[in-house]
């Protein structure tokens, strides 16, 4: 069966963690010098394969064989010895150490126990080299974007050999030019004969970038199949076994036009926003109006986040004003002797009093309370109403909880479930539960469907549309154009700290909107246009 | 087979632990299961027990109190000259108590406001409040002018000594507050994760400062009926009070980490400890093993906490 062409070869494979089997009777075959897509929803199993091919867990039952020998890894450092490394979803390296440190860490070059310099610059020039990535070995990797992190871990696991590497959504932090050039780097590694194995959730990157793809369900594998012979409608097949008419809900009908007239406060008003750091000009002004779903497009590190972060108060904001519906959030910036360090401070708890809420770009780090309950964490910013007297009032809470939580379609556990025990889709729709309650007026959303599968996803924007139709007003900042095109009323793109372009559906170009993000052509700012527009 | 009974076994694992403590001891060793035994064991637990069910909110919270242990040396020994200057009790306990409050006040403010980590903020304290106590008792053993004073810790009320009675009140009070109350969800929010705590609304600083704060009155009280039961107080710079509160509150199952634990489990933790001790003083073992044993004990809680821990990621 295996030819001497197959690298890692899975037959029967099972894992089970507790009462889930994770992975169930999994057989593959991945070609050596390929690269080989793995597909499904998330807690479909991919992560799973990809963790017990390089010996993070150990398999229940079934074989592995490399190169044609069997093996069963205990640790990732076994894994290694034979040439298997990981690049995961959340990279693992010392911030505060410098490239080249974190690159040979652990293979140091050395002279009698003694780091040698030379050694070390001039086995990361021949590094640099022959991958053609382009690093500088002596900043700290704190210092790095998340993409130049990335390839650092990549000439980390080239310095060690690697022959077979897994990349578990690789792409996920990264912005347009940068997945281009992640791409490139992966074709590069087949081209020299290394193995990938690619984990993503980006259907057409792994479509491009693939030689195979395997779909995953429930565990098991749905087929393994050539990536020409598959498209991203059945791979989604596939992954959720029917049909997906498709991947957006209709856009409720709204008239941009006659704006002025029907509608003249919008639900946030935000205008001359500075924040410290802000190297452009002018300061930033939006309208967002009820009912409006208004999305934010431009690459990452364009200040996107930053600016969402400033009209929360999550961050210090030089200057400007926001207007919840009219009302003002915080007074224009005054400095002020002693009192103006506590009184004018923005923070989240005033945006939230006023009907704001948001939903930070990373749950993990920024979202949730992992060890405590799906009650808890839903009703968290809420517990003003439902306290009476210090004592916290469990069956106010409770009903709260539970209409949110329905609201959301939070599934997989019950009020009081850990919330580190849901999956990743209902960890995210539980934060959109924290914001389905009464009183909203506007819902920030940073990255609203980051690693969450295709079905959950689904369900996250009929989320958006059905609270935007109820008469949410909803900005969303987003790294998937696609999804972006798909539910937004208006997209703004930000380039450089500034809004640069402005498209109303239904001339949501894809191409366009693009070509303004990595700004290909000077263009009225967005600022400007308001202001000229009075 | 099935992971959630082993689950919630473990999770309680504190519970079963302590109840078989409990009911080896009664069982095998004479002299346990007694009124005066257990009403002993209870008496000096009492001090531990209030630092211990208020500093596990602090625990909680993200931050770590060792400035317990001086603040317990000190408190009393303002109180002490309060009471010596004025006469009055309610007085003396009043501003030990409001000492504590202060230096938890400072604790709290310099980790939420300048961003120090809280060991080495609340190390740097404890020397300051170490050196305060020198200067107020005037490096000499303190006692109280009035036999009043003795009271505060050793009257009994229905069998038990006040001592015991304040320390079941502050731990009630501790657990309604930890478990019932907004500031209770605050703080598991601030510790569990600090940023998410903040973008959900939570003042994190305010909740940080609060929770040193009363971790400072407890101390302060603490230390006043500690020093009331033994009739005086003597400045030192002795650290070894905060070790027990933190042994009693780690055993009890309570993370270092931060976000998760429960004042019961202090209690229990407080409670699994001493009974430890009195069985081996009841069969006259060694102090000497006794440390190490409980050494290991300390050891084997922590390591239960991080292996639950690494489990689930």
């Amino acid at each position: 069966m295996a030819d001497s062409a197959t690298h890692v070869e899975l037959r029967g494979i099972s894992k089970r963690f507790g009462t889930t089997q994770a992975v169930d009777e999994a057989s593959l075959a991945i070609k050596r010098g390929s690269i080989h897509g793995l597909v499904g929803e998330n807690g479909a199993g991919k992560s799973t394969i990809g963790k017990i091919i390089s010996g993070v867990y150990s398999a229940d039952s079934g074989s592995m064989l490399v190169n044609g020998r069997p093996e069963s890894f205990r640790s990732p450092r076994q894994a290694f010895g034979v040439g298997i490394t990981t690049i995961a979803q959340e990279l693992s390296l010392l911030k505060d150490r410098s490239v080249a440190d974190n690159v040979f860490c652990g293979v140091e070059a050395t002279r009698f126990g003694f780091i040698s310099r030379r050694e070390t610059h001039r086995r990361f020039a021949e590094l640099t080299a022959d991958t053609g990535i382009r690093l500088n070995s002596e900043p700290t990797v704190g210092s790095l974007s998340v993409a130049e992190q990335q390839l650092v871990e990549i000439l980390r696991a080239a310095a060690r050999g690697a022959e077979f590497v897994i990349m578990d959504e690789p792409s996920a932090r990264l912005s347009g030019t940068e997945r281009d050039q992640l791409h490139r780097l992966l074709r590069e590694m087949r081209g020299r004969g290394a193995t990938v194995l690619l984990i993503s959730h980006f259907l057409q990157e792994v479509l491009d970038l693939s030689d195979a793809v395997t779909v995953m369900r429930d565990g098991r594998i749905v087929r393994t199949a050539q990536a020409r012979d598959e498209t991203a409608d059945s791979l989604i097949e596939a992954m959720i076994g029917r049909q997906l008419a498709s991947n957006y809900p209709p856009k409720a009908l709204r008239t941009p036009s006659g704006e002025s007239e029907q509608d003249p406060i919008p639900a946030l008003r935000v205008r001359g926003l500075r924040w410290p750091g802000l190297g452009a000009e002018h300061g930033l002004d939006l309208d967002v109006h009820s009912g409006e779903i208004v999305g934010i497009a431009g690459l990452v590190g364009a200040g996107r986040t930053e600016f969402v972060r400033a009209v929360y108060g999550a961050d210090p904001r030089v200057e400007g004003e926001i207007q919840i519906a009219g009302d003002p959030l915080i007074r224009r910036s005054r400095p002020m002797l002693g009192g103006g360090l506590w009184r004018n401070r923005p923070n989240p708890t005033h945006a939230i009093r006023h009907g704001l809420g948001l939903i930070p770009e990373s749950r993990r780090d920024q979202g949730l309370l992992p060890d405590r309950s799906l009650r808890e964490n839903v009703s968290l910013p809420h517990l003003k109403r439902t306290t009476r007297a210090g004592i916290v009032a469990r069956r106010v809470e409770r009903i709260l909880v539970v209409a949110a939580v329905a609201g959301a379609e939070v599934r997989g556990g019950g009020l009081e479930t850990p919330i580190h025990l849901l999956s990743g889709g209902n960890q995210q729709k539980s934060l959109f539960a924290r914001w389905m309650v009464p009183g909203l007026e506007v819902l920030i959303a940073d990255e609203p469907t980051r690693g969450v599968d295709v079905g959950s996803k689904r369900s996250i924007y009929e989320l958006i549309t059905s609270a935007a139709s109820r008469g949410l007003a909803v900005l969303i900042v987003s790294s998937e154009l696609e999804e972006l095109i798909g539910i937004c009323h208006r997209i703004v793109v930000m380039r450089a700290g500034q809004f640069v372009a402005e498209f109303t559906h239904p001339d949501l170009d894809e191409a366009q909107i693009l070509r303004q993000a990595f700004g290909g052509e000077p263009t009225l700012s967005f600022s400007d246009r308001t202001a000229g527009s009075k | 087979m099935n992971a959630k009974p082993f689950a919630t076994l473990a999770r309680y694992g504190i519970v079963w632990v302590t109840l078989a403590l409990f009911l080896a001891l009664a069982f095998t060793t004479d002299g346990f299961l007694t009124g005066p035994n257990l009403r002993n064991v209870l008496d000096q637990q009492a001090t531990l027990l209030i630092a211990a069910s208020v500093a596990t909110l602090t625990m909680i919270a993200g931050g770590f109190d060792v400035s317990i242990s001086a603040v317990a040396v000190a408190a009393p020994l303002v109180a002490l000259r309060i009471e010596n200057a004025t006469g009055s009790v309610v007085l003396a306990i009043l501003a030990g108590c409001v000492f504590g409050l202060l230096v938890g006040v400072v604790n709290g403010s310099v980790v939420s406001f300048a961003k120090i980590n809280s060991f080495i903020t609340t190390l740097a304290t404890s020397f300051i409040v170490f050196g305060i106590g020198f200067l107020v008792s005037d490096r000499s053993i303190m006692r109280p002018e009035s036999e009043e004073y003795r009271n505060i810790a050793r009257t009994r009320v229905a069998e038990l000594t006040t001592a015991t009675w304040i320390s079941l009140g502050v731990v009630a009070i501790a657990w309604i507050t930890l478990s019932a109350t907004r500031f209770g969800r605050h703080v598991y929010a601030t510790g569990g994760n600090l940023e998410a705590a903040k973008l959900a609304g939570v003042r994190t600083g305010r909740i940080i400062v609060l929770a040193f704060a009363l971790s400072g009155l407890a101390a302060g009280l603490a230390g006043v009926v500690a020093s009331s039961r033994a009739i005086s107080a003597t400045p030192s710079d002795d650290f070894s009070f905060v070790f027990g509160v933190i042994a009693a509150i780690v055993v009890g199952g309570t993370s270092i980490a931060g976000g998760t634990g429960a004042v019961w489990r202090t209690l229990l933790g407080a409670l699994f400890i001493a009974f430890m001790v009195n069985g081996f003083n009841l069969h006259q073992i060694d102090p000497i093993w006794q440390r190490i044993i409980q050494g290991v004990v300390i050891l084997v809680a922590v390591a239960a906490d991080a292996w639950s821990r690494n489990r689930r990621t």
